[in-house]
């Protein structure tokens, strides 16, 4: 089945997400104010003296589950926000600039293909190549590709400072950052520059979509994490002005980012350029239409390795850039940025529900004293309407018949990323730099050492419950034996839930291990790009 | 305006929708309490059994190996309604969380305690059902499960049950038991009690006679509802076939009347009563030995020819030395009362049922009082028959 996927004509077709009208906006309205009920219903129950057996522990659990529902709510009022930006028709005659930019190691053919794309690309532009690897041959790939090859070598801050070195030696207003993996469609300037006759408007970012897919287990998680964000999220926060910008795939006005001093620099560099453009004023606007297509990361190793660097890199947003530019931002941009610089405590919380049932069972703390039945009544139409409202928001995708479904996939491998995730908070807390790693191209051979912890989990998980069979077959009294049981297998339930995902990260970084590295851009037509808009 | 006005119109209505929505959840919620939780509520015990078949069979049981004499007495219905030894028990506030104490009681009393009372009220709650868990746990353990079973009735939704509505449940409710009012109950229980599928005993609305005490007495039912109740409730376990059960008619003897609540000797096995000794803690109470309490009230439930059982024996320590008390009421006790069959200590450290203050009867840790029962027991009673 995976191997129909590849030829997925599907992906080469331009694409953009359904108008909102008034009765989606309406039906969804229906779903929070359900949501908003029950949740209500369910803090009610929740904070009774009755429930409490260990206090510590019981204001941790709570901690993690209502950290967890907060970051739901700000999510449904988000997606209330919702909105799509008319298309405008661009200006002719505007000077647009693309940059994308080699590094030593990054496959050539790859450039190959991506340049004969960008010059592909129907709106008059130049293209440049930023290049810092010292290799003659790029700079004849870049020829060949009528694009302009930049040499720009020794320049501290990876991509970021090349770009910045490159905006200094150019004359065009508007810069396109292409990633250099992405593979643009021709109508990409033209589904983008007509925003900019606002002159407020400091960049536009579009939607980020891929094709490579069908690699791995690791890939469809990889890209089933993005497309929520880069379809009802992204629109949502277009709809309160605080659409940010990815990096990939943005189109800067160069006025802007030399209002900031160029392009931020950092393991975030995209949101901290963003945050920065937002603070001086700059309006966004994020169109939900695909016009280009990319790589995630194929093997569960380099998956994590971006992540790594994500997680480390969106907490300096917080630390570094919100307060010093709150006063700055808009109510609704502070919370979005807080939101969104805070999104890696999850490997935190995670850390600490993988943790409880451990602490119950090796110093026997238990944390609550809740009954299952009614933790499930007064819990279950919270689980059902949010997942109703993850579905209905689906209509908003921004190419809905490859990206629908549950995404389990991508809950797994977030789940059992969450070493990564707590490495990147704790790295963060202390001020720790991790060494700029750029995501791997192609798929890296051998069994990631990120499984590591995870198999540590699943041992200590086998050795507890052998400990827990010897200690109730001899040791606990009878006394307690029968009455303790449904709480000790309840437990063993609340950690195997956290087993089951976290052996499907191990699954996945076993079948990425093998992966026989390819480079899927060979495959690709540049001829069957269709940038006529699908038939609805 | 016309806008704003629109905008309401729009808001008001998703949410007039939205909690809609929500009711729904609930209405189904409350529809599916039976199967649903009844489910869940299985599902908790399965696992207790499922455990119990998987992995206890690995595990020597020692208290039912200590109590192995008693076998012969709860696996037969007609020997536990006229037993031919003393059989003693406990209650222990502490049994929700372990039954530990208890265990810690046989040691002290060198004698592994055949008989374990809970209380349960009657109700809608997940503790107002048939406490399957306890019981099962309680014969795991060697001993049959005493239930004091109080018909407490206004912990029932009277709109879920059909139940004509009532502002005090309790006022004459022993008559509507008697029409049925509460068989939904009442057949729950039976048919669990069928499927604990071992005896056990139930003493049905204790004290039926104080008139301060429990809604069940004479300030809101007659003498003859409470014994066309109690009839009814016996009837609906025969009709259903659940003969696994022992019924202890328990009234307060210290009140004049007390005959007219008999249900009669077809629907009763024991005669139960309390003897507990307050001590001076209380401006009614003195320091009263068991005999001037129990004595008392043997001579005058003797004509009912039925085996006694005191469902609770305590003394407090305020007014007079409690091994002391222990010691006499345990010296020569067969000889003294020749009809008392069972004797189950209360073994409760936080009481507030009676006094507005706690009241700790417990003896568990205490060893000069446990020391007295045991040497008074070994003494003075031909324990050797038992063991």
């Amino acid at each position: 089945m995976l191997k129909t996927n590849r030829k997925n004509k599907d992906y080469w077709q331009f694409w953009e997400a359904r108008e909102v009208t008034t009765t989606s906006r309406f039906f969804f309205l229906i779903l929070v104010i359900a949501g908003v009920v029950s949740i209500a219903r369910f803090f009610d129950w929740w904070f009774r003296t009755g429930h409490l057996a260990s206090i510590p522990l019981f204001v941790l659990l709570s901690l993690i589950i209502w950290y967890g529902i907060l970051r739901i709510i700000v999510i449904w009022i988000n997606y209330l926000g919702i909105k799509k930006p008319e298309r405008i028709e661009p200006e002719k005659g505007l000077k647009v600039a693309i940059f994308t930019t080699s590094s030593p190691g990054e496959p050539l053919s790859m450039f190959d293909k991506t340049l004969e794309a960008c010059s592909n690309i129907d709106y008059p532009h130049t293209t440049y190549l930023l290049d810092d690897t010292q290799d003659a041959r790029f700079k004849a790939v870049a020829e060949k590709h009528g694009a302009v090859w930049l040499e720009l070598v020794g320049l501290p801050g990876a991509k970021a400072g090349k770009v910045n070195k490159a905006l200094q030696m150019i004359d065009e207003d508007f810069v396109l950052i292409m990633d250099p993996d992405h593979i643009p469609f021709p109508n990409f300037l033209d589904e983008v520059l007509g925003y900019f006759k606002d002159k407020e408007v400091g960049f536009v970012q579009v939607s980020q979509a891929y094709y490579n897919q069908y690699r791995s287990f690791t890939a469809r998680g990889a890209a089933e994490q993005t497309y929520t964000f880069y379809g009802p999220t992204m629109m949502g926060m277009h709809g309160f002005g605080t659409s940010v910008a990815i990096g990939a795939n943005c189109t800067f006005r160069k006025k802007a980012l030399e209002s900031i001093g160029g392009h931020g620099i950092g393991l975030a560099e995209d949101l901290i350029t963003s945050i920065r453009l937002h603070a001086a004023g700059w309006k966004s606007v994020f169109r939900p239409v695909v016009v280009s297509r990319g790589l995630v990361p194929e093997d569960f190793g380099s998956f994590c390795k971006q992540q790594l660097k994500w997680s480390r890199g969106v907490f300096e947003v917080l630390f570094s850039e919100w307060p010093r530019l709150f006063t700055k931002l808009t109510g609704w941009q502070r919370l979005s940025y807080l939101t969104i610089s805070t999104y890696y405590l999850v490997g935190v919380t995670t850390f600490l529900y993988v943790a409880i049932p451990f602490l119950y069972f090796w110093a026997g703390w238990l944390p609550a004293n809740m009954d299952f039945g009614m933790f499930l009544i007064k819990g279950l139409p919270v689980v059902i309407i949010a997942v109703l409202i993850y579905l209905y928001v689906q209509r908003w995708l921004s190419h809905p018949p490859t990206e629908r479904g549950l995404h389990w996939r991508g809950m797994i491998l977030k789940f059992a990323t969450w070493p990564v995730f707590f490495l990147g908070a704790m790295l963060a807390v202390v001020n720790a730099e991790i060494p700029y790693i750029p995501t791997a191209k192609k798929a890296v051979k051998g069994l990631s050492p990120y499984t590591r912890p995870l198999i540590f989990q699943v041992i200590l998980f086998v050795l507890t419950l052998a400990y827990v069979i010897y200690d109730r077959l001899y040791v606990v009294s009878e006394g307690i034996l029968a009455l303790t049981s449904q709480k000790v297998w309840g437990m063993f339930a609340f950690a195997f839930v956290a087993i089951i995902m976290v052996a499907g990260g191990i699954y996945a970084a076993y079948e990425s291990s093998n992966l026989e590295p390819e480079e899927p851009w060979k495959e690709i037509n540049l001829q069957d790009i269709k940038k006529e808009k699908h038939e609805k | 305006m016309k806008n704003k006005l629109k905008r309401l119109a729009f808001v008001s209505a998703a949410a007039f929708l939205g909690i809609a929505l929500v009711l729904i959840f609930v209405y189904l919620g409350n529809r599916s309490s039976g199967p649903i939780s009844e489910a869940l509520g299985t599902l908790g015990d399965k696992v207790t059994d499922v455990e119990h078949s998987l992995l206890m069979k690995g595990r020597e049981p020692v208290r039912s190996k200590e109590l192995a004499w008693f076998n012969k007495y709860r696996n037969d219905t007609a020997l536990l309604r006229h037993p031919d030894t003393i059989l003693l028990g406990v209650y222990d506030n502490d049994y929700q969380k372990s039954f530990d104490n208890i265990l810690k009681l046989d040691k002290m009393l060198d004698a592994p305690l055949p008989l374990i009372q809970i209380y349960i009220a009657w109700g809608d709650k997940d503790n107002e059902q048939f406490p399957m868990l306890y019981a099962k746990a309680i014969y795991d353990l060697g001993s049959t499960p005493m239930i004091t079973w109080e018909p407490w009735l206004n912990d029932f939704n009277r709109e879920e049950h059909n139940l004509p509505p009532a502002i005090q449940p309790d006022k004459n409710g022993m008559a509507a038991v008697a029409r049925g009012e509460y068989d939904f109950y009442i057949k729950a229980w039976a048919e669990d009690v069928k499927s604990f599928g071992h005896d056990i005993f139930i003493r049905l609305g204790h004290e039926m006679n104080d008139p301060y005490r429990y809604p069940w007495g004479p300030q809101n039912n007659k003498p003859k509802d409470f014994v066309a109740a109690w009839r009814h409730v016996v009837d609906v376990f025969r009709k259903m076939k659940v003969n696994n059960v022992l019924w202890i008619w328990a009234p307060q003897p210290a009140y004049l009347h007390y005959k007219e609540y008999y249900p009669g000797k077809n629907y009763v096995d024991w005669v139960g009563v309390g003897a507990l000794n307050y001590g001076t803690v209380a401006p009614w109470s003195k320091w009263w030995t068991f005999k001037e309490i129990f004595g008392n009230y043997y001579d005058k439930l003797k004509p009912f020819k039925k085996p006694f059982m005191v469902t609770e024996m305590g003394s407090l320590t305020v007014g007079g030395e409690r091994d002391e008390w222990f010691k006499k009421a345990f010296t020569n006790l067969p000889k003294k009362y020749p009809d008392l069959k069972a004797i189950l200590f209360f073994d409760d450290n936080s009481d507030n049922t009676t006094l507005n203050k706690t009241l700790d009867w417990s003896i568990v840790d205490d060893s000069t009082t446990c020391e007295a029962i045991r040497t008074a027991i070994q003494t003075t009673w031909n324990v050797n028959e038992k063991k």
